[in-house]
This record gives structure tokens, sequence and C-alpha cells, in this order.
């Protein structure tokens, strides 16, 4: 797990992932909250399902998040 | 002027208005049916529009074309039949689900909480009918999104409450233990109904899976009209509800009893029948069946891969062993057990090794507190119970004799940034090994999905993840007429997911039995109703606080698998639903804050949770402070979520049902008419330069008295 429970995250970017699909393109910007990370292997691979702003609950592939905090 | 705004809808609404503003509709007949047009078109904005309103539109369009002599009405009736052609679906999808996707209507722009439910239920709606007493008028709008309402009250992740609005003031509403309260209640009270079925299409689907995800889409397709049959390999619905979940978290009777409102609609289910040797899709198709819904979870534990796991008998994996209990077994693994994992389920395994009687429970896990993803309050209450938490432990080799496990072998970790990556993962310390003895080892690192039953769908596609590959928006699989859903296609994830894909596979396989074309872009939750606010106090609205769940006492914990949780009593479930801010409502544009302060220099509206990132301070009584009840705020109110209404001699400004200020009103001494609260009148004679003052002394007159007074007593002067 690299996301935590409760972390704010942005979608900084288009993802490389297979799972990425083309109307995902709108959420990009977007500020959420991870609400369920990777439970189980610590996968960087792995998806987390993520709360965005006004757009619903989804499960995304890391690579297209950053935490928000680091930057603080 | 043109309209900037994404959605049609929204779009006609400030053209239409513009057109009958600047006064280019020469003829009156025109702009009277260009006004009808346009409450209509509001009608839909609002989501008050009913079957009817689109084919008036069209009609009064056509007939507004027909007033040969106003050229503009002409060519404004074909721009909106156009754009009436071309957006009908947007239009339709308005009235017909209360929804503007765009957000633009945002009297129709769902809550933070319903957005963020995979189910998309409407929780504030269900939330304001629970404070008002109204728990089976709940439990239907819930039903309507999500059939496992007692389910998901004990044992949801909550995503909404990750998002509630209120949690930038202090905590989120308790929105999970409100949900179940309802739901027993209305059980407990035979209120808990179904809803009416619709005629029956003479057209079968199987759902192979009974887990929250195969009986959710059971549940819609029989109130669709379908034949569901329903095949489990276990002899109990429930799927992972059942045997993932313990029963000291969720009870068996409360995953029977909604079960048994499925079957009530006429769901088969068929247990003890596992696909690919029981039943094959060639069978099930032969047997009439038209579409397959997979929702076969993921059952299958991921290996430690480390020397020793598959030496020994004692090495279990936790979905196992939670498995075997659920389905009756109380045997002690070991006096003393490891498991190693650091998520829900690691969790679940340690708690129920404690009530089969072992006395030495310690969870193994690689990080630290801060990065367990499993849920605060579960990790709480284990440690209250007696359970161990080894953080930073990386188990390196199980060892043992004999047969038998004697110890686990591991190293100690430190959380380090490694290259390339500013987050910090644990590295192993060279030269710490050391042993934990221990006579059973429990794996609890993950599951997949088992897809030895599958493997005669060769044209069925799956992912690099393992899992089912589908379209996210349809749930349609790479074979025709199959689709999948739940931790078959996300992985191990949560029941919500699992339910919010039921239903939506359950639309797609609609859409797809019927012939018509699937969505391109997921859906959007759709708004169940506008609830009346439920009226409180600002200085009530503030120190309200989320009650604590009372638990069972820690000796029967340490013991039974009865239920933890005891649930809110009937006071603390109404008092709670009455800290909710109803954003479904409030869309937190922040038009109330910038007008009090930049037009009307007050600043009396201390709202910080309207911002989600940088949310400050918000205090709804210090209103009353500065407010002068002009009702600025209200007047420019998109959504009247911000009211003012003068009741029983006072000027109530209200937000979303939060009174956040009540001044007394002054009337003219005169004629009676309303001259508003002092303040306010303070306000305005400042600034009017005392030009009319609405008071002669110490009378309060409105300004026409007040100049009639004034001519009198200037002519008695004069005369």
């Amino acid at each position: 797990m690299t996301f935590r429970k409760g972390q704010k995250i942005e979608i900084f970017r288009r993802s490389e992932d297979e799972i990425w699909e083309d109307y995902m393109d709108e959420y990009i910007g977007l500020h959420g909250i991870i609400v369920d990370p990777d439970m189980a292997i610590n996968d960087p691979d792995a998806l987390v399902e993520v709360s965005l702003e006004g757009k619903g609950t989804h499960r995304l592939p890391q690579d297209c998040l950053r935490a928000l905090e680091d930057e603080d | 002027m043109t309209s900037v705004t994404n959605c049609p809808v929204n779009r006609t609404v400030t053209d239409l208005r513009n057109i009958i503003s600047s006064g280019s509709l020469s003829h009156p007949k025109t702009r009277r049916i260009a006004e009808e047009i346009l409450e209509l078109i509001e009608d839909v904005a609002w989501g008050r529009a009913g079957s009817e309103h689109l084919n008036a539109v069209k009609s009064l369009t056509l007939e507004m074309m027909t007033q040969s002599d106003d050229k503009a009405g002409f060519e404004s009736g074909k721009k909106l039949l156009s754009d009436l052609e071309e957006h009908f679906e947007v239009f339709a999808s308005h009235v017909k689900t209360h929804n503007c996707s765009t957000g633009d209507c945002v009297k129709l722009a769902p809550a933070p909480c319903q957005t963020a439910c995979p189910a998309g239920i409407d929780v504030p709606t269900y939330l304001t009918l629970i404070g008002m007493g109204m728990d089976a008028e709940a439990i239907n709008i819930i039903r309507q999104d999500n059939p496992f309402p007692w389910v998901c009250g004990l044992v949801c992740t909550r995503p909404c409450e990750f998002m509630c609005v209120r949690a930038r003031m202090d905590k989120a509403v308790s929105i999970k233990f409100l949900k179940a309260f309802a739901a027993e209640r209305a059980m407990s009270e035979q209120s808990y109904q179904n809803p009416e079925k619709e005629p029956d299409k003479n057209k079968k689907v199987c759902v192979i899976g009974a887990g929250p995800g195969g009986m959710s889409a059971a549940y819609y397709l029989a109130l669709k009209g379908y034949q569901v049959r329903v095949i489990e390999a276990l002899p109990v619905a429930g799927g992972m509800l059942m045997v993932g979940i313990p029963r000291y978290r969720l009870p068996r009777e409360v995953i029977d009893r909604e079960a048994a409102m499925i079957q009530e609609l006429g769901v088969e289910f068929r247990f003890n029948t596992r696909f690919g040797s029981d039943v094959t899709l060639e069978s099930l198709k032969a047997e009439g069946f038209e579409a397959f819904f997979f929702a076969i979870g993921a059952h299958k534990s991921l290996k430690l891969n480390i020397p020793g796991e598959n030496d020994f008998p004692q090495v279990i994996d936790a979905i196992d062993i939670l498995r075997q209990v659920a389905l009756g077994d109380r045997r002690m693994p070991g006096k003393r057990v490891i498991i190693i994992g650091g998520g829900n389920v690691a969790i679940d395994a340690a708690r129920t090794c404690l009530r089969l009687g072992c006395p030495n429970v310690t969870i193994a896990y690689r990080r630290t507190r801060s990065e367990m993803p499993a849920d605060i309050e579960e990790v709480e209450q284990a440690e209250e119970e007696g359970i161990h938490i080894s953080f930073l432990t990386v188990p390196v080799e199980i060892v043992g004799e004999k047969g038998k496990v004697t110890a686990l072998k591991c190293l100690r970790a430190e959380m380090k940034e490694t290259e390339g990556s500013r987050r910090k993962s644990p590295v192993p310390v060279p030269g710490s090994d050391y042993f934990m003895p221990t006579d059973a080892v429990i794996s609890a690192i993950g599951q997949q999905v088992d897809a030895e039953g599958m493997l005669s769908l060769s044209d069925l596609k799956w992912t690099r993840r393992h899992t089912i590959d589908v379209n996210m928006t349809t749930m349609e699989t790479s074979c025709p007429g199959i689709f999948a859903a739940g931790d078959a296609v996300t992985g191990p994830a949560t029941v919500i997911e699992a339910i919010g894909g039921g239903k939506k596979a359950a639309e797609s396989i609609d859409r797809y039995l019927s012939g018509i074309p699937q969505p391109k872009m997921p859906r959007v939750p759709v708004r169940q109703s506008r609830a009346d606010f439920l009226q409180v106090p600002a200085a009530t609205k503030m120190v309200l606080k989320r009650p604590e769940m009372p638990l069972l006492n820690i000796d029967r914990r340490r013991t039974l698998f009865q239920q933890v949780e005891l649930g809110y009593s009937e006071n603390a479930v109404r008092e709670e639903a009455r800290r909710c801010l109803r954003c479904d409502i409030c869309g937190r544009c922040g038009k109330c804050v910038k007008i009090c302060r930049d037009k009307m220099s007050i600043d009396a509206l201390k709202l910080g949770y309207l911002n989600f990132d940088h949310p400050v301070a918000t205090d709804f009584r210090s209103t009353e402070e500065r407010c002068i009840a002009c009702g600025a705020c209200a007047a420019n109110c998109p959504n009247h979520a911000m009211q003012i209404q003068d009741v029983k001699g006072e000027r109530v400004l209200s937000l979303c049902g939060t009174v956040l200020n009540r001044q007394k009103l002054l009337y003219c001494e005169q004629c009676g008419a309303t001259l508003g609260p002092a303040r306010y009148l303070d306000y305005v004679r400042k600034r009017t330069d005392k030009a009319v003052s609405p008071s002669i002394g110490i009378h309060a007159f409105c300004g026409a008295c007040a100049k009639k007074k004034a001519a009198i007593s200037h002519s008695e002067v004069m005369g």
C-alpha cells in the first residue's frame, strides 16, 4: 500500500494502465480522497478506490494519483 | 448574450430568458408562448417535470413558429426544436432521473456523499427521512440503489462518510449506523417491503454467485420482470458477506433476511451448484437463459512465497478459516497464532481466533500503524480485545519440526524512502532476524479470483491482474451476453462496490435483452427526492456531536460471536440525522458568502466548510452577530438553500433548515406594512443619508406613511 485511507489526492495525469478509459480524461486535475487503499499486498500496481469531488467513486491505478499532503 | 453552460437544458433556460428579456419577440402571443415554454423547461431543470413535459414543449414551439409576422419567434422556435432533437436524451434523462450530469442544473446536482457511493444512494434524502422518524420510507429510498441497507449499515466501508461535508466542520455524519438503525426498525415493524415488480418479460437471466454483487443484480433484474436464477457453490446465500465477514460484525440473520426479500421477488436460488462442473454455459443456454452475470468473487488466497509455507498443515489461509468458522467449525487453530497482513481480513481472522479460544493472537504487519489499511475502528476493537499487533515485522520463513509449526522467522523493518519515490516503504534491517514462537500461521495478504470454473469460457478476456476484463461503464465482458462485476472484476474490493456493480450490470443486461444501445459514459447517481428540511437552530447544529457506538462488554467480545456494535438508541439516531448539512440542496457555490461580504460589506456568514481543499472554521452561530436579515444571500442562492421568511413577527434566515438568524420585525405604525428588522432599517438609513426616513422620532413608519406625515407636518408649520 502506498496510499493511506482518508488521504487527499489529485489525479495529476492520465494513467498508463490498461484499465484507464477515455472518459476518465475528464477526471484529470480533480481532487479526491482515498477510500479504500490496496488492502492486500502493498502492490504499487494495485487499483485503489478513490472518491473524487463531484465525480463519484472509482477504482483507479496508482500511477495517475499523487498525494496532496506530500506537497505541503 | 450566449450561455457558457455545458448542459443543453440549462443552456435552453438561459437562452430563452435572454430572448424574452431582450424584447425581440414582437408578437404578444409569441412572447406568451415563449414564457410558457420557459416555465416547462425550468420544470425540467428543476426535476419537477412529468412525462408529458417534452411533448408539450414541442407542440408549443411549433405553435410559436406559426406566428408568421414574428421572425424572431420563428427563428427561436427553430433553434429550440433543433436543440431538443439533438439533445433529446439529455432532456429526457433530466425528466426521468432528476439528475444533471454536468451539475449545471444545480437543483439536480447530487450531494458529495451520494456521488461518493459506488451504488449512488441518495444519502441526504434518506437521512432526512430518518430524522423525521420515517424509517420505512428511508429504506425504500435506499433500496432504489442498494437492496442491502441492513448489511451495509453494519459493514460498509462508507465512502460517503469520507466525502461528508460535515467532516470539514467536525466529524462526518454517522451515515452507516443510521442506515442500520432504519433497516432494523423497518424489518422489526414489518414495514421493510419490496417494491412492485414490472410485468413479466418472459426472459431468463442466470446469475453466477450469490454474493452482494450477484444478489443485487438478481434483485434489480427481478424488479424489471426477468426470471432470475442464482447459482451458488456454497450451501448458503451471501458469498463473502457470509463466509468472509465474521458473525460478530454481521449476524447471519441480517444476510438471511435481506436475501429472503430477494427470494420473495421470485428469484430462484440453487445452492451447492458450481459453475463449470455442476452446470455449464451450454447447459444453462439449453434451459433458455439468454444473459449471464458472473459475480464469483475473489475467494482464492494469495501465497506468502516464503520457505515453509507449504510444509505444515498449521499454515492456513485467512479466508479458509473464516469460511470454515462461518459454516460451523469451531476448532481452535492453535494456542499461539500469528496472522500475517494488515487489512480487514487479517483483523477478522485475528478476532475470530480469539473467539475460538486462542489465548495468544498476534498480527504481524510490515509497516506502521498509520499505513494499516484496515478500518481504524476494527483495529482499535481488536487491540481492546487483547490482540497484539507487531508492526514493522517482515515474515521471512515458517519453521517447525515433526510436521508442526513452531515459529515464524521475521526481520525488523524500517520505513525509508526508496529511490525514485518520495513515499516511504518498509525496508528490512539486515541482521535483525528473530523468531516469534507460534502454533499456527494464518496468511491474510489478499485474495484473487479463482478462475478454475471459468476455463471453458475460452473467449472470456482477463486482465493482467487476473480479473475479468469488462467495460466498466456497462460491465460487459468480451463474450456477448455475459456480464461480470464485483471482486471478480475489481479484485478484492468492498461490499458496496460489488452492489453498485451488480446494479449497473442489471441495467446493462436489461438494455442488452431489450435491444437498446449501451451507454458510453458511466451513469450518474439519481436524486430520488427533494426532502423537506429539518429545522435546527444554529446552536444545536453546532453542538450536536456524532454519537459513540455502544459496544458489547469486553468479556463477551473475547468469547462469543455475538454482535459487537450494539447500535444507536433511537434518540441518538434522530439527533444525528439533524447534523446533515443537506448538500443535495446547498451546492456550496459560496455566492451567499461573497454577496454578504463583498456587496453588502456585512460578512456575517462564517461558512468555512464550503471549500473542499482548504476548509476553514465554520460557525453557524456567529451569523446572528452581524446579519441584518437583508435577504441578499437568499435572493442570490441558486438553489433555495438559503431562505429568508417572515414568520410570526420575526424575519428568519435559514440555510437548509439551519436557522442562522431571527430578528424581530417592525411594522409601520400607520398602515401596518412590514418594515423589516431594526438592524436592517439602520443599515438602510445609514446608506440613504436619511433622505427617506422610515421613522419619525421614536415612531416607525413605512416610506409612504413617513412622507405623508412629513407633508402634513410641513403644511401645519407653513400654514
